[in-house]
């Protein structure tokens, strides 16, 4: 592989982990909602991606109707490249539709999964989801017609019309994507959203007594990462150029970036940068290292859930805060506020409160 | 008597579930933490009939170790939850300690898989035992097996916690452990012994699946969603409702999907944990404390 290669796949990768990881941390680290079952929307984000943007194709270019796109793949993409490749806007028109698409459902199912998951305990909660992931999972399986079920299905690459630098427009769009993503959580964590999602995790019932709508906040927030994780999963089976639902498992897909999330530090969206990329630099390692162990009767790949859980029990045990531990929110202007106040009145800020 | 596959499925799938819903409840009640390691153990042990089998030996030979494997993973699980919850780490710190333990044993069962397979030349991925089990009559002996086995270790474990010292201590701790402890019960042995029981229940009935069921490594994630299914349906934190819920979701799932393939086709057959899961989510809307909250509701009137 070369360096270049190398270097581009480490950051796809990293990139469409931090969605993954900071969509997490917004849901656990911020609000306290406890899901394990991230891979749901993630699979969700997939097949539509499987499911969309081949069909539209289809029928805007009149491709014979009496093709499938799923039993007849291969033969529908050989028919569509020709005409994508000359054709960039439509290309630029199908990728904004399908991630509109992917934001809008993944949002819907986020919301209305909310409805009975938010019924139950934090535990409990946490079990739902991950069964509810599972169950689409196994959907995804065994549907041909979504999205190719067992066997998968090839998409179409909406970067063809860029001839050979297609892999690099593929890459430059799941990095470009993950960097807007995180500013855009950094911006939501700092603001007064933030602080009111801190407060739902801390205490929910001082929340509520203050006015605030918790099981709104909860659903809101489950849309809002669910839509985000749904492109997180759109990106990463656009940047592989297919989608089978049976590798979307709930190891590599929740487990993983809980352990980043926990390594890195919850609540704190750069300590879980910095979990996502210590643990994606350890994996691909691993998968270029593989070679150099062919003498082990076994694949060497499944060492890497042990390492996971190894790491897992070593960060649980001497490093719950993680690397980059949770701190205090600094917030400047109510901060400078009560500073000024305490300036001219010589008071204790608390003592000012007394009798607003 | 010929009893016909789907009734066959029905009652080693109702019979089984019910006893690892059980377990999975159980263990929850004890430490308030839902082992997210539970189907991984339970099911780690498919691979000790899958060895007899290799070994030409019957898979029930493996029985006694299968218990053995679960029980003993189990341990080792409650003392590692113990030792974090002592250090005061969190509810979700305790979760994923749990996971810890069902990624080693996901990796360490590909492993032991790809091993066997290697040494026997043999295809272990994937496999079934149903044509090494023995038969009654035209009753396969797994229908036989997992009802006697599964009433037997009910009743067992009824009786154990209801006439005896050890029972009416893991009561107590059930109810209140701080409490418990202050009054003298040594809080430590019995969730010791409680976790390696049902651990060692657990892989009894993973050792049993093989026998009727398809099995492969990723199993465990497949059935979660169906004991998870039980548990809710059952009633969270009731043990004995989970028992129900586990025989509820067991044959509703052969036989609501065998209704629905009758209608709509065969593939629907595929979808089988689909329909747990279906049905777990109507229970959490409309009977949110499960057949247990449902029966005291109606003792109650």
């Amino acid at each position: 592989m070369a360096l270049e290669t190398l270097i581009l796949d480490i950051l796809s990768f990293f990139s469409i982990y931090t969605i993954m990881t900071i969509s997490l941390n917004f849901e656990q680290g911020y609000t306290g909602l406890f899901n394990l079952g991230l891979y749901f929307p993630i699979i969700a984000g997939a097949l539509i991606v499987g499911y969309l943007p081949g069909r539209l194709a289809m029928v805007f270019y009149n491709i014979d109707p009496t093709l499938d796109f799923s039993a007849n793949n291969a033969v529908v993409l050989s028919l569509l490249k020709t005409r994508l490749q000359a054709d960039p806007f439509f290309s630029v028109a199908l990728l904004a539709i399908t991630l509109a698409v992917v934001v809008v459902v993944c949002a819907i199912l986020g919301y209305v999964t909310a409805h009975p998951a938010l019924r139950l305990t934090e535990d409990y909660l946490a079990l739902f989801m991950l069964s509810l992931a599972e169950t689409l999972r196994v959907i995804g399986q065994q549907t041909d017609w979504m999205a190719g079920g067992v066997m998968g299905i090839g998409l179409i690459d909406l970067f063809w019309c860029i001839g050979p630098y297609a892999y690099y427009g593929r890459a430059a769009l799941v990095i470009g994507s993950a960097l807007a993503i995180f500013l855009i959580y950094q911006r939501l964590c700092a603001s007064p959203l933030g602080r009111l999602l801190k407060s739902v995790r801390e205490n929910w019932l001082t929340a509520e007594c203050v006015g605030k709508d918790v099981s709104q906040v909860k659903k809101k927030v489950l849309a809002f990462s669910f839509a985000i994780l749904g492109v997180g999963g759109a990106l990463h089976a656009i940047d592989l150029g297919a989608v089978v639902a049976g590798d979307y498992t709930r190891v590599d897909f929740s487990f993983w970036p809980w352990l980043m999330m926990i390594v890195g530090g919850t609540g704190n969206n750069l300590g879980v940068l910095a979990g996502t990329f210590a643990l994606v630099m350890m994996r691909r390692v691993m998968i270029v290292m593989k070679p150099f162990f062919t003498f082990l009767p076994f694949d060497v790949l499944w060492l890497e859930p042990i390492l996971l859980a190894i790491m897992l029990a070593l960060t649980l045990t001497f490093r719950p805060a993680g690397i980059v531990p949770e701190r205090p929110l600094k917030i400047k202007n109510y901060m400078r506020r009560v500073l000024h106040i305490k300036l001219q009145t010589k008071e204790e800020p608390s003592k000012l409160l007394v009798g607003r | 008597m010929l009893l016909a596959p789907i009734f066959i499925t029905a009652i080693v799938s109702s019979f089984l579930l019910s006893l690892l819903a059980m377990g999975f409840t159980l263990q929850y009640v004890t430490l308030s933490i839902p082992n997210l390691a539970y189907a991984t153990i339970a099911f780690a042990s498919t691979y000790i009939s899958l060895t007899m089998f290799l070994m030409h030996l019957s898979p029930y030979v493996g029985t006694p170790l299968a218990f053995l494997l679960g029980g003993l993973i189990s341990l080792l699980l409650y003392k590692f939850v113990a030792f974090l919850r002592d250090r005061g780490t969190s509810l979700v710190g305790l979760m994923m300690s749990t996971l810890v333990f069902d990624l080693t044993i996901y990796g360490l069962m590909n492993i032991y898989a790809g091993y066997i397979a290697y040494a026997f030349k043999s295809y272990t991925y994937a496999f079934s035992l149903a044509e090494m089990d023995f038969s009654i009559g035209d009753v396969p002996g797994i229908v036989v097996v997992s009802a006697v086995t599964s009433i037997s270790l009910v009743l067992l474990f009824h009786l154990l916690l209801v006439k005896t010292k050890f029972g009416t201590a893991m009561r107590a701790v059930m109810e209140n452990y701080a409490l418990a402890g202050v009054h003298g019960v040594d809080t430590e042995k019995i969730l010791s012994v409680a976790w390696f029981f049902v651990g060692g229940v657990a892989g009894i009935s993973g050792s049993f699946y093989p026998m009727w069921f398809y099995m492969d490594p990723w199993v465990g994630a497949r059935m979660f969603i169906s004991i998870f299914a039980a548990c809710v349906v059952g009633g969270l934190r009731s043990i004995y409702g989970s028992l129900l819920g586990g025989f509820l979701i067991g044959a509703s799932e052969i036989f609501v999907t065998f209704a629905f393939a009758g209608i709509f086709g065969v593939w629907i057959w595929s979808y089988r944990s689909v329909t747990a899961m279906i049905i777990a989510a109507f229970a959490i809307v409309m009977m949110p404390d499960g057949l247990a909250g449902f029966l005291k509701r109606l003792q109650m009137r």
